[in-house]
């Protein structure tokens, strides 16, 4: 036990040993994004070191480390097909730290490392900023302190807890400068340069195509794809459509974007005055399009307004994105059709699905209205042997809609979207697929809508005379409860659900609820601060018009002023101070003397010093034997007055040695 | 030699030290090191570790990062933290100096340090560097007081006083190289290097036959009792005749009045320099001590009648030190 208490004692002041941690930590978050090889190569170049830290000729010769290092070039440029992009840059930024860990042994190598690994951890908020990241940044920064100290405490005999306790306070004394520094920084908006674009890597989240299973895949996902602040009332949840992409083209599977809509003529006409607005803010999904309530009204410049009536960023969203947006609930779009969208929307695929097709044109000989048409395929699937499930048989082939509508006739919303919009065409009536999302949950904290991937929904869009384009939800008819409450009561309780819909625990809900409202605080405060809103809430705090000048006076002063309270705190120059008036005076005197050549030696009391002073200044005799009899009897005499202070103060202020 | 100082030239580093030299002209044999006498600017480490934040720092604003920009504030305030700890690691501290044993030219003196504190405090890795290059450290940790070992290099002979010595530090981050220049006064004696031939040691009564060493006579041999002279031995001397007579009389040995040499700068070849004849007498005067033989030494200057003992070396030694210097 003491031998290993020992080595460990040896080991917290061993540098290599602290640096390899500090490297281990700040690579670790990566485990998972980065390639297996790359995570296998990193580990036993980091256990390597360790066991040199005592086997100091068993560090590799340097051919062999440039081998290493061009064999992980290669291997990254044959993962990624570049070794700049975000993913390879990371590797190749780690890959090359703990090679060059093996050619380290001098303290210049080891701080040159522990700032090196700074970038490391940067490259982690470059895939992710939430709470955990900064709770992780925070204790990675204890371990580098750790290893800093480590580095320069040389043979001063420090133990770990010292050395723990040192990082805490000094990392605690540091955050008030951060935060000061964080809020009041200038931000300025626009990219400076741009990283090249990797292919996305496989975040979970809507596509833009639309094939059986695609939905229904995605609403096991319980990440969050939005959240929305709503101005005033929060609308019903069946009219919560969260509109995103529009699909024109079909080949009887899948359901695709197609060419791009080339209508001139896109008219909205609100039926009624009540304006919803809201703020929403948006996680990476790697794609451009946006999510607006049906139907987006007043569009912001920022933002594309496409003929769809569906949103597009200008570039792809890489990182938290914020806007504000209204919509109107009763509409009318296009209340004339233009030949594009005509002839697109009555496009079917050639020699597919034949049982629908028919069925379609029977329809259109049956009824007169087109709106009696809808009514019926509705009715057809609420009154028919029809299913609503999350695991639907499969269907593939060009020939998907029949196969569901006469044979299996289970299905979950992409399944009704694509096979109601299918008949409608056939039976001569305009129709697209739109996705996105419909409903979310409200955290009753905060009053934010959450809209998760499992609130993923498609539905249909046919073109009637005088109404324009009308929303058609096939999924209400079969399964009402999807559109008015949520999934999971639409589902079969029979059928089991994802993970995420089984807790029901009040407690482990409200849990959620909490740390849902804290995400969203941590999106919009920290995540999310930016020019305008910096902006804003410093004109919100002084009430008043801020410049950029402004803000950067302001942050200078606060910076300095904590910096000073800081090093008043740290330093406690108060404490040398805490003197003895009678000395202070004393010393004064001293002082006025030192400065004629008269110093007074650390051995001397005070008799001996005024006895050589007088022999140096014999003409001052008196006032010098006053001081110093005025000195000993207030230092060395119990009984002394206030009186006999003050006259020794004016006695001193007065002497002026030599004169 | 380059400059003790991180990134800046050695020219600088005088003029830095002669504007620090004028503004704390005052010695003593020890200083309290507070912030008049205090300088610190950043080592290299201190300006890397910067300019990466600075990268990190330009990063963020082009990526609009929110955790890089807390990484970057976050870490540089820590920085700038540590250059007040670093400042706050040699402030206050008190360094007192003490006296050097004699050594002999060529050798290290070591100076002892005395540090302290106001409290009971940690002051971990401290270094002192000496004029000649030599680095000490020392650590206070949780106590008032430590001392440790200065040390110099003697390179002439006569006394050497510490000059300039710089205590510094960079502990706890490395970032900040924090300093002081300590001028303290103590001296140390500095003996000419001993030549590193022996010579034959001549008979002040007997010029013509030199007594080499080695083939050394009965030391034993009772000659007689004379007057006690200071640098007698004490083992030598006559205790029962002292009780006698109540004056101190010392015991004399054969070989001792045989073998009473004069180390004479005069039997130094006179076509040697100056440094290298007193090396020849100073190795003469360790060997006849060596060899217990009473000794005298005359130069130039300076004449001292035989006698032995650690005093009276010390004595000649010191004579040869302070050869055709005006000290004595």
């Amino acid at each position: 036990m003491t031998v290993n208490t020992q080595s460990l004692k040896k080991l917290s002041n061993t540098p290599v040993f602290w640096v390899v941690l500090s490297l281990a930590i700040v690579t670790s978050p990566h485990i998972g994004r980065f390639p297996a090889w790359s995570i296998m190569l990193i580990s036993i170049l980091f256990l390597w070191r360790l066991f040199c830290i005592n086997h100091e000729h068993w560090l590799p010769p340097k051919w062999l480390l440039v081998i290493i290092s061009i064999t992980s070039f290669a291997g990254i440029f044959l993962s990624f097909g570049t070794l700049i992009g975000k993913t390879a840059g990371s590797v190749l930024l780690s890959v090359l730290l703990a090679i060059k860990l093996h050619e380290s042994v001098s303290r210049r190598d080891f701080m040159l490392l522990i700032s090196l690994s700074f970038f490391i951890i940067v490259t982690n908020f470059l895939f992710s900023q939430n709470i955990p990241m900064v709770i992780y940044m925070i204790f990675a920064a204890i371990v580098l302190v750790i290893g800093m100290i480590s580095i320069n405490q040389d043979s001063a005999p420090l133990d770990l807890n010292y050395k723990f306790k040192f990082s805490v306070k000094i990392l605690l004394q540091s955050i008030p400068l951060m935060l000061i520094m964080f809020m009041l920084f200038p931000r300025i908006s626009g990219s400076l340069w741009q990283l090249p674009s990797e292919k996305p890597s496989a975040l979970s989240g809507l596509s833009d195509t639309m094939s059986p299973g695609n939905i229904s895949n995605l609403i096991k996902s319980n990440s969050v794809a939005f959240r929305v602040k709503f101005r005033g009332t929060i609308p019903q949840q069946q009219n919560l459509y969260w509109r995103a992409v529009v699909l024109w083209y079909f080949d009887g599977n899948t359901w695709e974007i197609g060419m791009q809509n080339i209508s001139q003529l896109a008219t909205l006409y609100s039926l009624s005055d009540d304006i919803i607005s809201y703020t929403v803010t948006l996680e990476p999904h790697q794609k451009d399009w946006l999510y607006a309530l049906d139907m987006p009204f007043n569009v912001p410049d920022s933002l594309i307004y496409t003929n769809n009536y569906n949103l597009r960023a200008k570039h792809k969203i890489d990182s938290l994105y914020q806007y504000e947006i209204s919509s109107v609930m009763e509409y009318i779009i296009q209340a004339k059709i233009t030949p594009w969208e005509r002839s697109s929307g009555l496009k079917i695929p050639f020699n597919t699905n034949p049982e629908t097709i028919q069925m379609g044109n029977k329809l259109s000989r049956q009824y007169d209205s087109n709106e009696d048409i809808v009514n019926h395929v509705l009715e057809l699937f609420n009154k028919e042997n029809f299913h609503y499930t999350l695991r639907p048989p499969l269907t593939p082939g060009f020939n998907s809609v029949d196969q569901f509508l006469f044979d299996t006739r289970r299905g979950f919303c992409e399944h009704y979207a694509s096979s109601f919009t299918l008949l409608m065409r056939a039976a001569g009536i305009p129709a697209r697929v739109v996705m996105g999302y419909q409903g979310g949950t409200v955290n009753p904290l905060n009053q934010v809508m959450t809209v998760r991937n499992s609130d993923a929904h498609a539905w249909s869009e046919v073109w009637l005379e005088d109404k324009g384009w009308v929303r058609i939800d096939p999924t209400a008819a079969i399964a009402p409860q999807r559109i008015e409450r949520n999934l999971e009561a639409a589902l079969d309780p029979s059928e089991s659900r994802p993970f995420h819909m089984q807790i029901n625990n009040g407690f482990i809900r409200d849990v959620l609820f909490y740390w849902d409202a804290a995400d969203n605080q941590w999106n919009q405060w920290v995540v999310g601060y930016d020019k305008e809103f910096q902006q804003r809430l410093l004109e919100d705090i002084l009430s008043r018009k801020v410049e950029i000048s402004d803000i950067i006076l302001l942050m200078v002063i606060s910076f300095t002023l904590m910096m000073l309270i800081l090093a008043l705190f740290i330093m406690k120059p108060w404490y040398y101070q805490k003197l003895d008036p009678v000395v202070k005076i004393y010393n004064s005197f001293c002082k006025k003397l030192a400065t004629k050549g008269v110093c007074r030696k650390p051995y001397e009391g005070p008799i001996d010093y005024t006895q050589r002073v007088i022999r140096v200044f014999p003409e001052q005799r008196n006032s010098i034997e006053l001081i110093i009899r005025l000195y000993t009897k207030l230092r060395y005499e119990a009984i002394s007055s206030d009186r006999q202070l003050e006259q020794f103060r004016y006695q001193v202020k007065k002497f002026k040695p030599g004169k | 030699m380059s400059s003790s100082l991180p990134l800046i030239p050695k020219v600088f580093e005088r003029f830095i030290q002669s504007w620090a030299d004028k503004r704390q002209p005052h010695t003593n044999n020890h200083v309290t090191v507070d912030r008049h006498r205090l300088y610190i600017l950043p080592t290299r480490h201190g300006v890397a570790y910067f300019l990466i934040l600075l990268v990190i720092l330009f990063g963020s604003i082009n990526y609009e990062n929110s955790m890089g920009f807390m990484l970057a504030f976050l870490l540089g305030s820590l920085g700038l933290l540590g250059m007040i700890y670093t400042h706050h690691n040699i402030n206050q501290v008190t360094i007192k100096i003490g006296h050097a044993k004699s050594v002999f030219a060529g050798q290290n003196i070591d100076f002892p340090l005395y540090l302290s504190c106001p409290s009971v405090s940690t002051h971990p890795n401290l270094k002192f560097l000496s004029e000649t290059g030599q680095i000490t450290s020392a650590h206070l940790i949780e106590e008032t007081s430590t001392s440790c070992k200065l040390q110099l290099n003697a390179t002439h002979r006569g006394y050497i006083s510490p000059g300039r010595i710089k205590l510094f530090t960079e502990y706890p981050l490395g970032l900040f190289h924090a300093w002081s220049w300590l001028k303290l006064e103590s001296q140390c004696l500095v003996y000419p290097t001993p030549d590193p031939n022996h010579y034959p040691l001549s008979f002040s009564h007997d010029d013509t036959n030199g007594l080499t060493l080695g083939d050394k006579q009965g030391v034993d041999d009772f000659f007689g009792i004379r007057q006690y002279q200071a640098g007698d031995l004490p083992n030598h001397m006559a205790w029962k005749a002292i009780a006698k007579t109540g004056e101190l009389q010392t015991k004399l040995f054969h070989n001792e009045i045989a073998e009473e040499i004069s180390i004479d700068w005069k039997n130094t070849s006179e076509t040697l320099d100056i440094e290298r004849r007193l090396s020849i007498l100073c190795r003469m005067i360790l060997d006849a001590n060596d060899h217990d033989i009473i000794y005298g030494l005359e130069i130039p200057g300076t004449n001292i009648p035989p006698s032995s003992g650690l005093q009276h070396k010390h004595r000649c030694l010191k004579a040869l030190a302070l050869f055709g210097s005006t000290e004595q």
